[in-house]
């Protein structure tokens, strides 16, 4: 099509989009070509759709709990309007946002792009994927806001097969569905790692992002059939009295917490891993540095992956687990810092002695590494028997966990989303509010998490609708806090979507980073490269600064 | 000759470079899937496996309930059936695309005859208050271990019985759709792929007769 039948056909055009190379957003523009295509980038941009919603959802009603726990005796909102909205953010935010928030939106878009292939293996599949998360994801978001469900994200028999009266089955179900998506994606990912790299592109030629990616698949296919049995034996239990955790039908309540853990304990890492993919990006582009120890970071990944099915125990410590069980699981658990340091060192030595540009992706994985060190360190308080035994089910573990997933995976998706927009929708964004909502986000975080450390660890439960009035200091300081972090999330959802329209044209390359999805153009052409790509170079060859960096 | 065999090939999808790439994924697919059905089942075994150890006497007795003699028929079935359809994938390969469907559609029908008879042992197990949750007196009242056996039987054999009637539905829309020259010119690698799933459900019960029927006998 020549520029002048453009011009023809719609004389709006905005004169920048004459002339260009065609590209996977402006191939077409109906709404069919968007909910029936198979193109990898028009999924993975249905996907962050769809994820922005849930996240909207979710974080509502965390502001709703924040909102109850400014007063001590729970006047705002009664106890059971109080557990239905902590479960709906637990539910939404871990099942529908956090899982598949880094891969199957960045994952969906730059794997192909990454090791030079021109769609994922099989793309109808994935289209399909999107169908049964969102068909999932919507069926439980409007069973927890309009039936309500108290439970908890974790839904732990006995309360949630006998106990509750609320609506469990339905949100299980869509949970249940979800799941299904999350195995078509692994399985899309590793076949497509397996087979479609371009030719030249070894595993160790691939980047830490992919390395991460096919590490979560991993858990993704190993763990997510085990959830999906779990939640069936417990919808089972509940529907039809086929009894597996009551024990007056013969079950045992404890084997829910071990099938459970068993994967939500990797699912920790399937929310973790993706994101160090995207910080491990990120890092080198910014310092202009090759990435440090290239390989240890590879397989510190996989090793993270494997480690992470051993360690389901340590949830279990104070709930009848054998004082050897909870040793073992205890040691285990302390191994996990080793693969996890080994990132930090690195990501930190790559650093050092680059040229730094704090632009907001850097801002971002800045903020990730520090956070995800508090993060990491607390978690070694939680896997010692002794301090758990105070802890367990305080605010210190909500804190924990909310610096993992939060400070960890949430930064490194911002982080991430700033890095590539420009790839995905070839605008820029305004820097100066990248730089201001980056800011916002860490200081809206610590404020709002760091006080829950040490209520949890003056004995503040979890979960509690009312709480001592010796404890109302600290929970103003974190609901004050949270009004800084919802800034800090509103800000990007406008001016990125104002980008779209009046951002700057982005160029191929704007960071001068390395990888194949920077040789393209932004946006990519459907079939991802003009040429089909050949490889021989190594992965982030970024200029030799200083004999140190050989 | 020319009646009876047709050229074999593969419709090569525009994402992969060439046929090899595309079989390899989509067989590397099925395996990884056939993965995640084998942990879909492994929760089960070792529900079964925990319960083996920690209640032998109560496993013993609900397991004395299972009908033995069924459970091995059924096996000697899916034994056959996985060797028709083994003559099925052979047969495809050399291109005999009509042969290759009567094998299809007899493995079929051997998939049939084991939900059939799955049914009749269902239907003992109800005549003998084996089925807890459907409201009557239970056969091994006051022993709730047993009962956990039981029910994990029943769950167990119904996930197994989905997994079977999926593949004998795709089995016969597959024959359908091969009952027409050309099946095999551009599909011959749907056969490889599902004969994979067909040999996967074979073995899962393979695992499950012994773990349910036979152990603690």
């Amino acid at each position: 099509m020549s520029p002048l039948d453009i011009t023809l056909r719609d004389p709006e055009t905005p004169r920048s989009t004459l002339g260009r190379p065609p590209d996977y957003l402006h191939e077409a523009h109906t709404l069919r070509s968007w909910f029936f295509t198979t193109d990898h980038k028009r999924i993975a941009l249905l996907y962050l759709a769809t994820i922005t919603a849930f996240f909207v959802v979710g974080a509502i009603a965390a502001g709703l709990v924040r909102l109850s726990l400014i007063v001590p005796n729970g006047q705002i909102f009664t106890s059971d309007t109080y557990n239905k909205l902590f479960t709906v953010h637990g539910v939404v935010m871990v099942w529908f946002f956090l899982i598949p928030s880094i891969p199957a939106t960045f994952g969906n878009f730059l794997i192909p792009l990454m090791i030079g292939a021109k769609d994922l293996a099989f793309p109808r599949l994935n289209l399909l994927s999107w169908y049964v998360f969102i068909g999932g994801g919507l069926f439980t978001v409007a069973d927890l806001v309009i039936g309500g469900v108290d439970t908890g994200w974790t839904f732990y028999a006995p309360l949630s097969t006998t106990f509750s009266n609320t609506y469990v089955v339905p949100a299980l179900i869509g949970v249940i569905i979800v799941g299904f998506s999350s195995i078509l994606t692994g399985l899309n990912f590793v076949v497509t790692i397996h087979t479609m790299r371009a030719p030249g592109m070894t595993w160790f030629r691939m980047p830490i992002f992919v390395w991460t990616h096919y590490a979560v698949s991993l858990i993704f296919l190993l763990g997510t059939p085990v959830i999906t049995i779990t939640l069936i034996l417990l919808v089972m239990e509940r529907s039809f009295g086929i009894g597996v955790f009551d024990p007056r039908l013969g079950g045992d309540p404890v084997l829910f917490e071990h099938l459970f853990w068993f994967y939500s304990h990797p699912a920790v890492y399937i929310m973790v891993l993706p994101g160090m993919g995207v910080i491990s990006e990120i890092v080198p582009a910014f310092a202009q540095k090759r990435l440090f120890g290239y390989r240890f970071v590879a397989y510190a990944s996989l090793a993270l992956a494997s480690i992470t099915f051993f360690v389901w125990g340590h949830h279990m410590f104070v709930n009848g687990e054998s004082n050897l069980a909870a040793l073992v699981f205890s040691l285990l658990s302390f191994a996990v810092a080793v693969p996890s340091a080994v990132k930090v060192y690195n990501w930190t030595a790559t650093m050092y002695k680059g040229s730094i540009r704090l632009q907001t992706p850097m801002l971002y994985a800045m903020g990730y590494i520090g956070l995800f060190v508090l993060g990491g360190l607390t978690g070694l308080f939680l896997a010692t028997l002794s301090i758990n035994e105070h802890t367990h089910g305080t605010y210190f573990v909500v804190a924990h966990f909310h610096y993992i997933m939060v400070g960890g995976t949430m930064l490194a998706f911002l982080g991430g989303l700033h890095f590539w927009w420009p790839k995905f929708t070839g605008k820029m964004y305004p820097e100066a509010w990248g730089r201001v909502s980056a800011i916002f986000i860490f200081i809206g975080f610590n404020v709002t998490f760091f006080p829950q450390f040490l209520l949890g660890y003056l004995g503040m439960p979890r979960r509690y609708h009312d709480y001592p009035p010796e404890f109302q200091l600290l929970n103003i300081v974190s609901s004050a806090g949270a009004t800084i972090l919802a800034a800090g999330y509103i800000f990007p959802m406008i001016y990125l979507i104002w980008s779209l329209w009046f951002g700057r044209q982005a160029p191929s390359n704007p960071w001068q980073a390395k990888g194949l999805e920077w040789t393209t153009t932004s946006p990519p052409p459907t079939h991802n490269f003009e040429t089909p790509p050949t490889v021989d170079f190594a992965p982030y060859d970024y200029p030799l600064r200083t004999p140190a960096d050989v | 000759m020319s009646d009876v065999t047709f050229p074999v090939g593969i419709d090569v999808h525009e994402q992969f470079a060439n046929a090899d790439q595309q079989r390899h994924a989509a067989q590397l697919g099925m395996w990884i899937w056939l993965v995640t059905e084998l942990l879909l089942f492994a929760g089960l075994f070792m529900v079964a496996l925990v319960l083996h150890i920690m209640h032998p006497g109560s496993v013993r007795a609900a397991v004395l309930h299972f009908k033995f003699w069924i459970g091995a028929a059924n096996t000697a079935v899916l034994i056959c059936s996985s060797f028709t359809m083994s003559g099925a994938i052979m047969l495809s390969r050399m291109g005999w695309q009509r042969w290759m469907v009567r094998c299809m559609l007899a493995t079929a029908a051997l998939g049939s005859l084991f939900l059939l008879l799955k049914g009749y042992e269902y239907y003992l197990d109800y005549a003998e208050h084996m089925m807890p949750f459907v409201g009557q007196p239970y056969a091994l009242e006051g022993d709730p271990a047993s009962r956990l056996f039981t029910n994990l039987y029943f769950v167990t054999t119904a996930l197994h019985g989905a997994h079977l009637t999926t593949g004998v539905a795709i089995l016969l829309w597959m024959a359908w759709q091969a009952h027409r020259p050309g099946f095999l010119q551009a599909r011959q690698n749907r056969i490889e792929v599902y004969g994979l799933y067909w040999h996967f459900i074979d073995l899962i019960w393979i695992i499950v007769f012994p773990l349910l029927y036979v152990v603690g006998r």
